[in-house]
C-alpha cells in the first residue's frame, strides 16, 4: 500500500507580511517559509496510519511525500523526510510555476497517477490562499472519490475502503465510507503533529527527493498557463468597524474606560 | 457564474464542478465588482485576513463561492418562477464510491453558548491549557459563558462543545468578549453579530479587530485580572 500526502510551504503566520511593489503579491524577501499547518496533520495522519498497519502485524506502507513550488520547497519536503515520510516528490520547474488551484491540483494529479497512490491526504486548506480547492481538484482529475475537512481517519482490514468522519457546520459530524483510492483533506485538529528527532533529521538526508518536471502533461493546464484566476492586487484590509481602540495605558486604566463604555452600552 | 455558498458542503463539490465545468474557481469571495470595460473581479480574504486579494478569473465560466453573511439581506426580489427538472443520473445507486453512514454531534454538550447573554472567549494568546483560568476568572466575574477558539479546543486545552466559530457555535450575544483571538474568517462567522465586541490581542494588525467595537491592544495577562478585579470590586456584598 501507498499513502501520498500533498504538502504546501507558505509564510509563517506571525511573519510581519508587506506588499510588494508590485501590489500583486507580498513582499517574500523576509519571510519565514514553513508547511502550512493542516498539511502537518494530513503528514501526521499518514504517519499513524502507517504506524497502524505496523502495529496489526501488516506491511508498513509507503509514504510519498509531494510539493510544488520553487527550490525553497526542498526545504519543505526535507522536514517531510525527517518527520518519517520515506521519499520525496518536488514538482519543480519553471513552467509549473504561477499557477492557481486548478493548475496546481493538475500538475499534483499527475505526479500522484504516476506514483499511483491508494490514498491521497492533504490538509483541508492552505494557511496562504485558503481555498480549500486543490486536493478537490486532484479527486476530480483523478476521478476518485473526496472527503473534505477529516476528523477521523480508519482503514478497512482490506485496504479496499476507508472510514472517515468529517466536520459539518454546528458541531456536527458526518461518517462517510469512500472506496479507494480516494483523496481526504485533512482539518486541523485531528492530531498533534510530532517534531522531527534528530535521528530522523540525519536519516532524511540520505532518503531520496526526485524533481517532477510533469512533462506529460498538456503545458497549457498547468502553471500560469493553466490558471483559471489571477490575482490582480493584494492589499491591507479595510481599517476596523470604527471601533474604540485603547492602547498606551495601563491594565488597570484600559480596563476601567472599558468597563465606563460597557456601562454606557448597556452590555453588563 | 454559478454561486454557491461556502457552506461545509457546497465547498467540498465546489472546485470538481468548476473542473468538470470547465471554469474557473475562486472560494469564500466577499464582495464582487464589474468595471466598466465589463472586467469581473472578486475580493477575498487570505494569510488568514491579514491581507486581502482582488482576483479575476481569466475564463467566460466562474464557479465561485460566497462567504456566508458578506452580503446583506435585503428584500427578497420577485424571481419570474422557473423550476428545472434534473433527472437524477440512473447510475446514481449502483454506484456508491462515497457513502454516508450517518452523523453524530461533535462534542459532549452541557455549555449554552447559542443561549448566552455574554461570553468571554479564550483564544491561542491565552498561552497553555494552564493559563485558561484568565479567561475563566473574567467569564465568572461576568456571569458569562467561556468559549474558545479552534486553535485552543485543537490543542485540547478546552473541550470541543467550548468553540465558537462556523465549525462550533454560532453565537451573537449582547456581549463577546475575545481574549487573544486573533479572528480567523471561521471565527469571525461565528460571533460578528454579537451586539457589543471588546477584543483584547498584542497584535493591533490581529483581524478581530475589524469587528471589534472596542479594542485593548495589550496582553490579556494584564487586562483581563484587572477587568476581573474591578467587576468583583463592584459586586454588591
Amino acid at each position: 500500500m501507498r499513502i501520498g500526502v500533498c504538502i504546501k510551504q507558505v509564510p509563517d503566520t506571525d511573519s510581519h507580511l508587506r506588499i510588494a511593489d508590485s501590489g500583486r503579491e507580498i513582499d517574500d524577501s523576509d519571510l519565514n517559509w514553513v508547511i502550512s499547518s493542516c498539511d502537518l496533520c494530513a503528514l501526521e495522519e499518514g504517519l499513524l496510519l502507517a504506524e497502524a498497519q505496523v502495529s496489526r502485524g501488516e506491511e508498513r506502507p509507503e509514504l510519498v511525500v509531494f510539493s510544488l513550488g520553487p527550490p525553497r520547497v526542498e526545504e519543505a519536503l526535507r522536514k517531510a523526510l525527517a518527520l518519517g515520510a520515506d521519499r520525496a516528490v518536488h514538482l519543480a520547474g519553471e513552467a509549473l510555476q504561477g499557477g492557481d488551484a486548478l493548475a496546481d491540483g493538475c500538475a499534483l494529479a499527475a505526479a500522484l497517477a504516476k506514483v499511483h497512490c491508494d490514498l491521497v491526504l492533504t490538509g483541508a486548506q492552505s494557511d496562504d490562499l485558503g481555498q480549500a480547492a486543490t486536493p478537490a481538484v486532484i479527486a476530480e482529475i483523478l476521478g476518485v472519490p473526496y472527503a473534505w475537512l477529516v476528523m477521523a481517519v480508519e482503514l478497512d482490514s482490506r485496504k479496499q475502503s476507508v472510514r472517515v468522519v468529517r466536520e459539518l457546520e454546528g458541531g456536527m459530524n458526518e461518517v462517510l465510507r469512500l472506496d479507494l483510492p480516494a483523496v481526504l483533506a485533512i482539518q486541523a485538529g485531528i492530531n498533534k503533529p510530532r517534531f522531527a528527532s534528530l535521528r530522523g533529521t540525519l536519516q532524511s538526508r540520505r532518503k531520496p527527493l526526485h524533481r517532477e518536471d510533469c512533462s506529460g502533461v498538456d503545458a497549457g493546464l498547468v502553471g500560469a498557463a493553466g490558471a483559471g484566476t489571477e490575482t490582480e492586487s493584494v492589499s491591507l484590509p479595510p481599517a476596523g468597524a470604527g471601533g474604540v481602540v485603547i492602547e498606551g495605558v495601563s491594565a488597570e486604566a484600559a480596563a476601567e474606560e472599558l468597563l465606563a463604555h460597557l456601562e454606557r452600552e448597556a452590555a453588563l | 457564474m454559478v454561486l454557491l455558498p461556502h457552506t461545509y458542503q457546497s465547498a467540498e463539490y465546489a472546485p470538481r464542478l468548476a473542473v468538470r465545468l470547465g471554469a474557473a474557481y475562486v472560494a469564500s469571495v466577499s464582495s464582487a465588482t464589474l468595471d466598466a470595460g465589463g472586467v469581473l473581479s472578486f475580493s477575498r480574504a487570505i494569510l488568514q485576513a491579514r491581507l486581502r486579494a482582488e482576483v479575476r478569473p481569466k475564463r467566460r465560466l466562474v464557479v465561485a463561492t460566497v462567504q456566508i453573511g458578506a452580503f446583506g439581506g435585503h428584500d427578497p426580489v420577485e424571481l419570474p418562477e422557473r423550476v428545472f427538472e434534473v433527472g437524477r443520473p440512473a447510475d446514481v445507486e449502483r454506484h456508491r464510491e462515497r457513502e454516508i453512514l450517518g452523523r453524530e454531534a461533535a462534542g459532549a454538550g452541557g455549555v449554552d453558548l447559542p443561549g448566552a447573554e455574554r461570553i468571554v472567549t479564550a483564544g491561542r494568546g491565552v498561552g497553555g491549557p494552564d493559563e485558561v483560568s484568565v479567561a475563566a476568572d473574567l467569564a465568572s466575574a461576568l456571569d458569562a459563558e467561556l468559549g474558545a477558539s479552534r486553535p485552543v479546543v485543537d490543542n485540547g486545552w478546552l473541550p470541543r462543545e467550548h468553540q465558537v466559530g462556523s465549525s462550533g457555535h454560532i453565537v451573537a450575544p449582547n456581549l463577546y468578549v475575545a481574549l487573544g483571538v486573533s479572528g480567523s474568517i471561521q471565527h469571525l462567522m461565528g460571533m460578528s453579530g454579537s451586539r457589543v465586541i471588546v477584543a483584547v490581542n498584542r497584535d493591533p494588525e490581529a483581524p478581530i479587530f475589524s469587528v471589534a467595537h472596542y479594542g485593548i491592544v495589550a496582553d490579556l495577562h494584564d487586562v483581563a485580572p484587572a477587568l476581573t478585579r474591578l467587576l468583583l470590586a463592584r459586586r454588591p456584598g
